[in-house]
């Protein structure tokens, strides 16, 4: 069956009408057919986190997300959260040693802001049971624990939380 | 210490945010997955099914006839000259021919319009096998009755190191108490996240391009250009970004790599090929597992003697960079301990399993894991508390070890102390609650080596005429932070800001070559090459301002993108008009090169006899765990790690890659294992290839990473490695740690829950028999 | 050739209703999945486990989705409630905080955020970690078709390895769970290497009703996973603990019970001999936590 359904994406708050068959995930859809490639295809079976993606502010794994289901609702991706204007938490990754390779990195600034855009404050323990579902080879975890708190206080002090 | 040597820098000694990190956390960098050509079209590898076999018929006629399909390779596409890393054991092919030696083993591959086409094309392939006997255990496979893997090596015997400097028996003669043991490791993935990719090309003047996340892209140049039987400069090799690497297949050529430019050459459009995680997990590239035999010999006073060491690794099917992964490992024996004698014997053994080759630290953690747990059963019958046994045996800076490595800083002793500050040792020591532990591990590395063939590293510096610096170099930055720290280091030289200096991802057409980031070579060898390259490009700058301000060039200053004069600030030029007026005046544009090789000397592999790097770093780990006996399962409480890197240029990255180095080997202590059965590998995924998660670590409290700092005079403003070495002697942290927890001593790895359960059972059976016997006995 | 693949091919339907998604499970019966979170289904797809011609999608049925008070005192809850949501709910955590428990230890935020509770029962797989908890508070679950509409006991559910007594036109759509005595608790205990993410080596729930006055259980229920080809009720340890103290040789008479009546399998994930010993420990720590939990001075919080 040829099976092309023309499917309607809103991604960073920018409409994409597609063509795709049913059995592409989210995450294909996204890199392959509307060219953004921040999210990462890693493991394919949500062990990894390197394909989250919010959707309706709620953090999933893209890869195990049929982008036939994800129509109507709001899809975030890390080239949502900024660009040339960065997202403190973009900032306070690079700035406290958060990054190393860099392939973990958008999934986990997004899993970031889903747990600070609901938990403003939250503990350390808060903190790694929200990134318990993103693996990191590089760092150790420890440095992306410390990026995550320095973004929750520089968000605190300025009193806002996203750049637009 | 180190506030003197910061406090010389504007730069240097400071912690400098990842010059690349901006475009990671957008989402605008780009990996080798990320590339997208017109035309593109995408590959896929199909993998042999059996352990051993002769491959009898290949037939792609209903795989070819699919609609989408473009083309397809199989073995006899390519020339059939092997290649790989070493001349003695070059046993690679970029797709096998008439044998296949271990399940998973490319045997063809397909180009398509799209992987799902590309997939249902690899159903079609019809190859016919004949199976033949399999062998997967090394000790069976050097049975003379073993099916012979390889026609060249008699017993399967893939390599072999040996050594013996002093005299093991004398040293065992004046030793006062004599240990023997055996220690096991097991397969380890390196778990990277960015599984293996790349985009080829191949044009219609015969130019091959290469797209691909390699971390020595000129290795994969020089073997590309091997196994396809053509020159290395029809080769262009373009590093995307890494998305960590770690050794294994990104430190090589692989299938991939030759399938996506024969088939871009045959279809006359790039094809991409990107491995699934299975894949990752099922083929080679992995670390050596090992059987370690340690004999060891102590004073009363604890002080080494004499050892003795058997190794048998269990190889895999191919060679990689086995025969120096054989040697490595023995000859990190010799640190960072003194020990007068040492015996060494190594064999890598070739089995129908996927194949093994370098994974940071090589085979260097494992010894240590063997040595240093030893050495903690060691220290109890001595009645030696673990630190001070360590303390008696430091290598000190200015010794040559046995097998002749001359050691110049090696801050050893204050790592142990620092460490035994930062946990609180003295106070934890055999106080702490039942099940509960504290362990010490000690590793050291070298800063590169000198090998065989290439061993030097070069660096250009082109200062544009804004100002800005162009910085090219044959590295890679794999996430490890080599982009900022020799942008920091040509900063400095030239007195201007990290950010003006452009760092070039490696491109085999317009970098210089380079032998490859590995063997936490590329600060030190590439980090002096920059070093030499910008104080060439300021010698440049400072003739021409002495010629513009009429000054003396010795008593010019370069800080703050300035020029000027010491004895009349008055006299100052900025750095970019001096360039352009050196282009438009004198015609001359600034381009420093520099070099670094670390003089002629070299190991004689054969004797296992020399002095193999400029540098050594020490290193010491703590680590406090709770076990729960009812379970098995342990708990990481707290780590320390204390580390000579010499003088840490980027003190930010440093801690990043020690603390990365340390969790990987806490997964190796306690989680990771690639278990295979009959040459099948069982749990390719991530699901049960068990890496450290954030809940598996301490709290952030309990975490401490700490500078060692010494200066070391042949290092580029006097740095050494950092990270590889740190993890070098976690795993038996972990595993002395666990002792002081349970009482019994692991002697494989991982100390999984079933294995700790176990082991503290038969422990507690033991003493309830021996309170039983002794009671009977009143 | 990678064992996971790209998806295979399927027809995808998107019912908006119960009655829809009957219809369409008559229509097209056994070439047909139902696709709730989707996050086992998907694997199996991607492994070729399974190749349906149609996928049924659940997620744009609302009236799947739901916690809400029933007339007995109880709870229902909606087959298509997400994990996320049974984590998070205080009407779930108030009353059955067990099921917070399970919750809590389910993959990560990524995972939970799509996976469901009906999902769960309906993949039948004896890992499954919300089947013991269910079956150890007396759960029962509602199975529809266009035809008809059962009730069938969490613990029925589960004929033989892999499989639910569901038939092919018919739809899990809700998950009851009875009122609960006061003084009564629950908790459930799972086993894996890791602190977080790993599939369920061994997982043990106890639920028990507390006689506070002669201070023995009036009531126990005790629940496995990963012990047998089924989720499975330890109706011998229940026994041992019925109108008994909470006494060492109790708890230790309990889980040798326990060990009769599991048959768990060795695999190379585990050996049945390492997970012997695991449920005699979690049968141990779960009866007593739930003992704890059900005492006047938690104030008989399940």
């Amino acid at each position: 069956m040829n099976g092309l359904l023309p499917m309607s994406l809103r991604v960073n708050g920018e409409r994409h009408d597609i063509l795709a068959p049913p059995w592409r995930t989210l995450l294909e859809a996204l890199r392959e057919i509307i060219g953004l490639t921040g999210t990462k295809r890693s493991c394919q079976e949500g062990q990894c986190g390197t394909c989250t993606v919010l959707i309706d502010g709620k953090a999933v794994n893209s890869c195990l997300y049929l982008a036939v289901e994800a129509q109507g609702k709001d899809i975030t991706t890390i080239e949502g959260v900024g660009k040339e204007h960065l997202h403190q938490i973009q900032k306070s990754f690079v700035q406290k040693g958060g990054v190393q390779c860099g392939f973990c990195t958008p999934g986990l600034i997004l899993a970031t802001k889903s747990l600070l855009d609901d938990t403003p404050e939250p503990s350390e323990d808060q903190i790694r049971e929200a990134i318990v579902g993103h693996l990191c080879r590089c760092t150790g975890y420890i440095q992306i624990v410390e990026a995550i708190q320095d973004a929750a206080r520089e968000m605190a002090r300025q009193g806002s939380r996203s750049d637009g | 210490m180190g506030e003197e040597f910061r406090n010389e820098y504007n730069i240097l000694g400071r912690p400098v945010a990842k010059k690349d990190g901006w475009l990671k956390v957008s989402g605008q960098a780009e990996y080798a997955d990320d590339i997208f050509l017109p035309g593109m079209l995408h590959g896929k590898l199909l993998r042999s099914p059996h352990p051993h076999a002769r491959i009898l018929h290949t037939d792609i006629s209903k795989a070819a006839a699919l609609p989408g399909v473009r083309a397809i390779v199989t073995g006899k596409d390519f020339p059939g000259i092997k290649y790989g890393n070493l001349p003695q054991t070059r046993d690679y092919l970029p797709l096998a021919i008439d044998r296949v030696r271990y399940i998973g083993e490319e045997v063809a591959a397909v180009a398509a319009i799209d992987e799902d086409t590309a997939e249902e094309a690899l159903d079609l392939i019809q190859v016919e096998y004949e199976p033949l006997p399999a062998v997967f255990d090394p000790v069976e496979a050097m049975q003379p009755e073993a099916p012979q893997l390889h026609e060249h090596a008699a017993g399967n015997i893939s390599g072999h190191s040996a050594f013996h400097f002093g005299d093991v028996e004398v040293g065992f003669a004046n030793s006062d108490y004599i240990r023997e043991d055996i220690f096991e490791t097991q397969p380890l993935k390196h778990g990277m996240l960015e599984p293996h990719a790349c985009v080829g090309t191949w044009d219609n003047t015969g130019k091959i391009t290469l797209r691909t996340c390699k971390m020595s892209p000129y290795v994969v140049w020089r073997q590309l250009a091997m196994g396809l039987g053509i020159e290395p400069g029809r080769i262009r090799v373009i590093q995307s970004f890494v998305g960590g690497a770690f050794s294994g297949g990104k430190q090589e050529a692989m299938p991939m790599d030759f399938c996506a430019v024969l088939l871009a050459k045959k279809t006359g459009r790039p094809v991409k090929f990107v491995h699934t995680m299975d894949e990752v997990l099922t083929i080679g590239h992995m670390r050596h597992p090992m059987r370690i035999w340690l004999r060891t010999g102590v004073k009363t006073d604890g002080t080494f003697q004499a050892q003795h060491c058997k190794v048998t690794a269990n190889g895999g099917a191919y060679s990689s960079i086995g025969q120096f992964s054989m040697y490595l490992g023995g000859a990190m024996l010799n640190l960072p301990y003194r020990l007068p004698n040492i015996k060494y014997e190594a064999q890598r053994v070739y089995t129908n399993n996927g194949f093994c080759g370098a994974l940071r630290g090589h085979t260097i953690p494992q010894i240590c894991y063997a040595r240093d747990s030893q050495l903690d059963t060691i220290a109890e019958h001595l009645g030696l508390d673990p630190i001070e046994i360590r303390h008696r045996n430091a290598i000190q800076p200015g010794d040559t070890t046995s097998n002749g490595f001359r050691i110049t800083t090696f801050g050893f002793d204050e790592c142990l102390d620092r460490v035994a500050e930062a946990s609180g040792w003295r106070k934890k020591r055999g106080n702490l609650p039942k099940y509960r532990g504290i362990g010490v591990g000690c590793g050291s590395l070298i800063s590169g080596a000198r090998l065989m063939g290439h061993s030097a590293s070069a660096a250009e510096v082109r200062i544009q005429e804004d100002g800005s610096v162009q910085l090219t170099t044959g590295s890679t930055d794999v996430g490890q932070g080599a982009d900022t720290v020799l942008s920091m280091i040509a900063a400095e030289v030239l007195g201007v800001e990290v950010d003006d200096v452009r760092f070039q991802r490696v491109d085999t057409d317009i970098t210089p070559v380079d032998p490859g980031t590995f063997g936490s070579r590329v600060t030190f060898w590439t980090g002096n090459a920059v070093k030499r390259a910008a104080e060439d490009a300021r010698g440049q700058l400072a003739q021409l301002a002495a010629q513009k301000l009429g000054v003396d060039a010795q008593d010019l200053v370069f800080r703050n993108r300035q020029v000027f004069s010491q004895k009349d600030q008055q006299r100052c030029v900025s750095v970019k008009e001096l360039v352009r007026w050196g282009e438009f005046h004198l015609g001359q544009v600034i381009t420093g090169r520099g070099a670094y090789a670390a003089g002629e000397e070299l190991i004689n592999f054969r004797t296992g006899f020399g002095n193999i790097s400029p540098a050594y770093t020490p290193s010491a780990c703590v680590v406090e765990v709770e076990v729960d006996p009812g379970t098995g399962h342990v708990t990481i409480t707290g780590i320390w790690g204390a580390d000579d890197s010499g003088f840490p240029l980027n003190p930010l990255a440093v801690k990043g890659q020690v603390l990365g180095s340390t969790v990987m080997h806490i997964g190796q202590a306690l989680y990771e294992d690639l278990i295979r059965i009959e040459g099948k590998v069982m749990n390719p995924s991530l699901r049960d290839y068990k890496m450290p998660l954030s809940t598996d670590m301490p709290k952030l409290a309990d975490v401490a990473h700490i500078n060692v700092i010494t200066w070391e005079p042949s290092g580029p403003f006097g740095a050494k490695e950092a990270g590889e070495g740190a993890g070098t002697g976690v795993l038996a942290a972990v595993a002395n740690a666990v002792y002081d927890a349970i009482g019994v001593r692991l002697k494989r790895l991982p100390m999984s829950p079933d294995r700790i359960f176990f082991a503290l059972k038969q422990r507690q059976n033991e003493l309830s028999m021996q309170e039983s016997s002794s009671i009977d006995a009143k | 050739m990678s064992s996971l693949r790209r998806l295979p091919k399927f027809e995808y339907l998107a019912p908006v209703t119960t009655d829809e998604v009957c219809r369409l499970l008559a229509a097209h019966a056994s070439e047909a999945k139902l696709f709730a979170g989707g996050t086992d289904l998907i694997l199996q797809m991607r492994r070729r486990e399974t190749v349906p011609k149609y996928i049924i999608g659940l997620k744009s049925v609302p009236e799947l989705t739901f916690v809400r008070e029933t007339a007995e005192g109880g709870l229902a809850i909606g087959a298509m409630t997400t994990i996320q949501t049974l984590l998070t709910s205080p009407m779930i955590r108030k009353r059955y905080g067990v099921l917070a428990e399970v919750a809590a230890g389910i993959g990560g935020p990524e995972l939970r955020n799509v996976a469901t509770i009906g999902g769960n029962l309906a993949g039948a797989l004896p890992c499954a970690d919300f089947p013991p908890a269910l079956i150890a508070l007396g759960a029962t679950a509602k199975l529809k078709s266009s035809a008809s509409e059962r009730i069938v006991p969490v613990e029925e559910l589960f004929p033989s390895f892999g499989k639910t007594v569901a038939k092919p036109d018919e739809l899990f759509t809700e998950i009851h769970l009875p009122n609960v005595p006061a003084f009564s608790g629950g908790v459930y205990l799972k086993f894996h290497d890791r602190h977080s993410m790993d599939m369920t080596t061994l997982g043990v729930s106890a639920f028990v009703s507390w006689d506070e006055e002669s201070r023995v259980f009036r009531d126990v229920k005790i629940a496995l996973a990963s012990s047998a080809p089924v989720p499975m009720r330890a109706k011998k340890a229940e026994a041992v603990l019925r109108g008994r103290a909470l006494t060492e040789d109790a708890l230790e008479e309990a889980s040798r019970a326990v060990c009769e009546e599991a048959n768990p399998r060795s695999s190379w994930r585990a050996t049945r001999e390492f997970r012997f010993e695991l449920l005699r420990t979690l049968t141990k720590r779960a009866i007593r936590g739930a003992q704890e939990k059900a005492a006047p001075a938690m104030g008989g919080t399940p």
